[in-house]
C-alpha cells in the first residue's frame, strides 16, 4: 500500500483518471444538452454512442478506415439520425409528463439495441487501430485514450462556444430556458429542437468512435454508461452543459483514485457514491439549479 | 424513475427470454438447455450451442436415440445466474424435457445445478469448471471440463522452470475466475513462487488502468488473469497502452477464442492462455468434426463448441447404456461412463466431478492459437520471453 503514494504512481492514477474523464464529460454533455432544451432525458443516449462506435468498426473493418478518420463519416451521420429521430419521435413528446418521454426513449433504446444484436451479434468487437502510448520520462500516455481526450475536449469546447458566442447557440438557449418567450421572439423551436438532438447524438457518435479504439464493446454495453451518464449530469447539475463537463472529469479522476487505492470492484461503485454525496451535500448538483426554477 | 426503468428492462427481459424456444414434437426425445446468447458470455454460449446443435444433427441422421428423434429445447440465460435458475426450474416442470444440458459458464451453472439437484435430474454440463460446484454434495452434475484450478499449471511450472518469482494475479468476481485464481495460489505456493498481487474485479470491467498502475510497481515476472473474453482483451490492450510488461502473459478463456487475436490484432502475439480443446488433437472424430463446423460457421471451433459437441456424445453414450432416458438410469451410466469421444476423455468421480480429462496451455504466435503444453500435444514449441511492447 505504501507505494501507492509515490507521486509516479499518482500521476499516472491522475493522468488516467482525467483521460478517462474526458470521454465521460463528451458523452453526458450531450446528454445534458438534450435536458437542458427539452426537458427529455434520453434513454437512447448510450445507443447513439454505440451507434457510432459500430460505425467506426464497420468503417474499419470493411474499409480499413482509421477511426479518427472515420470521425468525419460517423459523426455527420450521427447528426443527421439524431436530427431525424429528434423530428420522428421526440418532437411528439416535448412538453409530456416526463414519464411519456422516457417510454418514448427507452423504447427507441430497445429498438436501437436489437437491432444491433440482430446485425452483429452480441460478440464484443474492438478496434484494433492506434494502440500503443508516448513516452515521458516515467509516465506514459495511451494514445487512444489521449487522442480521445483531445477530441473530447475539442467538440466540448467547440459544443460550448457555439451555445455561448454565436446567435444560433443563442438561440438554443433560448428554447432551453423558456421555449414560449423563445416562440413569441420568433425562434424555430422545432428547429431548434432538431438542432440539438443533432447535436448531442453526434456528441455521442464521436464519444462512441473514440471508444470504439478503447473498450471492448457489443450492443448490449450501452447500460454501463448510460448510468455513470446519468450520475453525472446528475453530479454536475442537470441542464447545464459546463456543469456535465466538470462532472464527467471529476468522475474520471475520482474513478481512478478509489480504483488505485481500493479497487476497481470499488471504483465501479464510485459513480453512485458520488452521486449520493453530491445530493446530500448540494442536492442540484455542482452547476446548476436547473430544476428549481 | 429508476425503478420505472428497472422494471420495464424485467419486463422486457422476461419477454425476450420466451422467444427462442423451439417447438418440439411430441415422441421426439427433448433435452433442454439455456445458455448466453445476450451478456458477458454470449461468444461462449453461442459457440457451445452451435456444438451441441451439431451433434443433435448428426444424432438424428443416425437415426436418433432410442429410435426416437432428437430435438432441442432452449433458451437465452443472458449470462445471469438467476436467469439460468428460472429457465432449467421451467425446462424441467413446464417444457418437461427428458435430458439436460449445462450451461455456459461456472457462474450460471452454480445457480442451474441447484435447481437439478432439486428435481434429482442428471445434467451433463459442459462450459463450467470451478470446482466449487462439486463440493456441495450434489449427485447430478456431470462435468465435462478440466477443473479451473488446474487451469494456469503447466504455465507456471514453465515459468518456475524459468526461474520466475513474482506472479500478478487479477480476477473476476465469479465462480470461474475464482477457481482460477485459487488455484494459482496454492500452486504457486507448492512451486516456491510468490504472488506480488492479488485483485478481484467486477463482472462489467473494461477499465484496468488504476490496476495496472499498481501492478507496474510491483514489477511481477508473470501476470496470470482469472479471465473471460472481453476482459482479458482489455486487459493486453491497456497493459500495452501502459507498457506493462512481464516475461509470461496468461489469461484464462480469451486467448483459447479466435476473437482474442480479431480483437487485438497483433498485440495478442505472445499471450499465453488455457484451452479445454482444440481441432488439433489427435481425438477420434475431432477433425472431422473440426471440418464440419468450420464449413458450417465459417470459422474454426474452440473448446467452447467442442464441448457443447462433446456433452451431446457423452449424453448419447449414456442414454444408449441407460437403454431409456429414466433418471437414475442415466445418471447411474453416468457415473460409470468411461470413454473417449471428439472432446476427450470423460469419466467423473463420485461427486460428478471430470478427472479423465488433461488440461493444455496455448499461446498465440503468429495470429494463430497453438498448444504448447503438454509438450506431447503441441503443434509449437513456447515462445519465451513476452516480447516488449516498446520493440514491437
Amino acid at each position: 500500500m505504501e507505494e501507492i503514494l509515490d507521486p509516479i504512481i499518482l500521476g499516472q492514477l491522475l493522468i488516467g483518471g482525467l483521460l478517462a474523464g474526458a470521454l465521460y464529460a463528451l458523452l453526458a454533455s450531450g446528454l445534458n444538452l438534450v435536458f437542458g432544451v427539452m426537458r427529455v432525458i434520453n434513454i437512447a443516449h448510450a445507443e447513439f454512442m454505440l451507434v457510432g462506435a459500430f460505425g467506426a468498426y464497420v468503417l474499419y473493418t470493411a474499409f480499413g478506415l482509421h477511426p479518427l478518420l472515420a470521425l468525419f463519416i460517423v459523426v455527420p451521420a450521427v447528426f443527421g439520425f439524431g436530427w431525424f429521430v429528434q423530428h420522428a419521435l421526440v418532437e411528439r413528446v416535448v412538453g409530456q409528463p416526463m414519464l411519456t418521454s422516457l417510454l418514448a426513449t427507452y423504447g427507441l433504446s430497445i429498438v436501437l439495441l436489437n437491432i444491433g444484436v440482430l446485425i452483429f451479434t452480441s460478440d464484443f468487437k474492438g478496434v484494433p487501430a492506434l494502440t500503443g502510448s508516448l513516452v515521458f520520462g516515467e509516465f506514459v500516455l495511451p494514445k487512444p485514450r489521449a487522442v480521445a481526450a483531445l477530441v473530447s475536449i475539442v467538440f466540448a469546447v467547440g459544443v460550448y462556444l457555439f451555445l455561448e458566442r454565436t446567435r444560433l447557440g443563442k438561440a438554443v438557449r433560448a428554447v432551453s430556458e423558456h421555449p414560449h418567450v423563445a416562440t413569441i421572439c420568433g425562434i424555430d423551436t422545432k428547429r431548434i429542437r432538431m438542432l440539438t438532438f443533432g447535436l448531442a447524438g453526434a456528441m455521442a457518435g464521436a464519444a462512441g468512435t473514440m471508444l470504439s479504439m478503447i473498450y471492448s464493446f457489443a450492443p448490449e454495453s450501452g447500460a454501463d454508461f448510460i448510468q455513470k451518464c446519468f450520475a453525472i449530469i446528475v453530479i454536475g447539475g442537470m441542464g447545464n452543459f459546463a456543469g456535465a463537463l466538470y462532472g464527467g472529469i471529476l468522475l474520471g479522476v475520482v474513478e481512478a483514485f478509489v480504483g488505485g487505492f481500493l479497487s476497481t470492484q470499488w471504483a465501479e461503485a464510485t459513480a453512485y457514491l458520488l452521486l449520493v454525496l453530491v445530493l446530500l451535500i448540494r442536492p442540484t448538483g455542482l452547476k446548476g439549479a436547473a430544476l428549481a426554477r | 424513475m429508476k425503478s420505472t426503468i428497472r422494471f420495464l428492462m424485467l419486463l422486457l427481459w422476461s419477454g425476450l427470454a420466451g422467444t427462442v424456444a423451439l417447438a418440439a414434437q411430441a415422441a421426439d426425445i427433448v433435452v433442454g438447455t439455456s445458455v448466453a446468447l445476450s451478456g458477458k458470455y454470449a461468444r461462449t454460449g453461442q459457440e457451445q450451442l452451435q456444438g451441441f446443435q451439431m451433434w443433435v444433427e448428426e444424432v438424428n441422421a443416425r437415426g436418433g436415440l432410442l429410435g426416437r428423434k432428437v430435438a432441442l429445447k432452449y433458451y437465452d440465460d443472458e449470462s445471469k445466474p438467476e436467469t439460468g435458475a428460472k429457465l432449467y426450474e421451467k425446462l424441467i416442470t413446464d417444457d418437461k424435457v427428458d435430458l439436460l444440458i449445462g450451461p455456459y459458464s461456472s457462474d450460471v451453472t452454480m445457480a442451474a445445478s441447484t435447481v437439478a439437484e432439486k428435481h434429482n435430474f442428471p445434467m451433463v454440463s459442459s462450459g463450467a469448471s470451478a470446482s466449487e460446484i462439486w463440493e456441495r454434495g450434489y449427485k447430478n452434475t456431470f462435468g465435462l471440463y478440466t477443473l479451473a484450478e488446474l487451469y494456469m499449471d503447466q504455465i507456471l511450472e514453465y515459468g518456475k522452470s524459468k526461474g520466475l518469482k513474482k506472479i500478478a494475479l487479477v480476477y473476476e468476481n465469479t465462480s470461474f475466475p475464482r477457481g482460477v485464481a485459487s488455484g494459482v495460489r496454492s500452486k504457486a505456493k507448492a512451486l516456491g513462487m510468490q504472488v506480488v498481487y492479488d485483485e478481484e474485479y467486477g463482472k462489467a470491467s473494461t477499465d484496468f488502468t488504476s490496476t495496472i498502475v499498481k501492478i507496474k510497481a510491483k514489477k511481477p515476472d508473470m501476470i496470470i488473469g482469472g479471465s473471460y473474453l472481453p476482459d482479458s482483451t482489455a486487459f493486453v490492450r491497456q497493459a500495452k497502452e501502459n507498457r506493462l510488461y512481464a516475461k509470461i502473459f496468461a489469461f484464462a478463456v480469451g486467448p483459447g477464442l479466435p476473437d482474442f487475436g480479431k480483437n487485438l490484432g497483433l498485440d495478442a502475439e505472445g499471450v499465453m492462455g488455457n484451452t479445454q480443446w482444440e481441432p488439433t488433437l489427435k481425438l477420434p472424430g475431432a477433425k472431422e468434426f473440426s471440418d464440419k463446423y468450420k464449413a458450417k460457421y465459417g470459422h474454426e471451433p474452440g473448446y467452447h463448441a467442442g464441448g457443447g459437441y462433446g456433452a451431446g456424445y457423452v449424453l448419447e453414450e449414456a442414454v444408449k447404456k441407460a437403454g431409456s432416458t429414466d433418471r437414475n438410469k442415466v445418471r447411474e451410466a453416468l457415473f460409470a461412463l468411461d470413454s473417449v469421444n471428439a472432446f476427450g476423455r470423460f469419466k467423473v468421480d463420485k461427486t460428478g466431478k471430470q478427472i479423465g480429462k488433461p488440461a493444455y496451455a496455448v499461446q498465440w504466435l503468429n495470429g494463430e492459437r497453438h498448444i504448447v503444453f503438454p509438450v506431447d500435444a503441441a503443434t509449437a514449441k513456447v515462445v519465451y520471453p513476452f516480447k516488449d511492447w516498446a520493440k514491437r
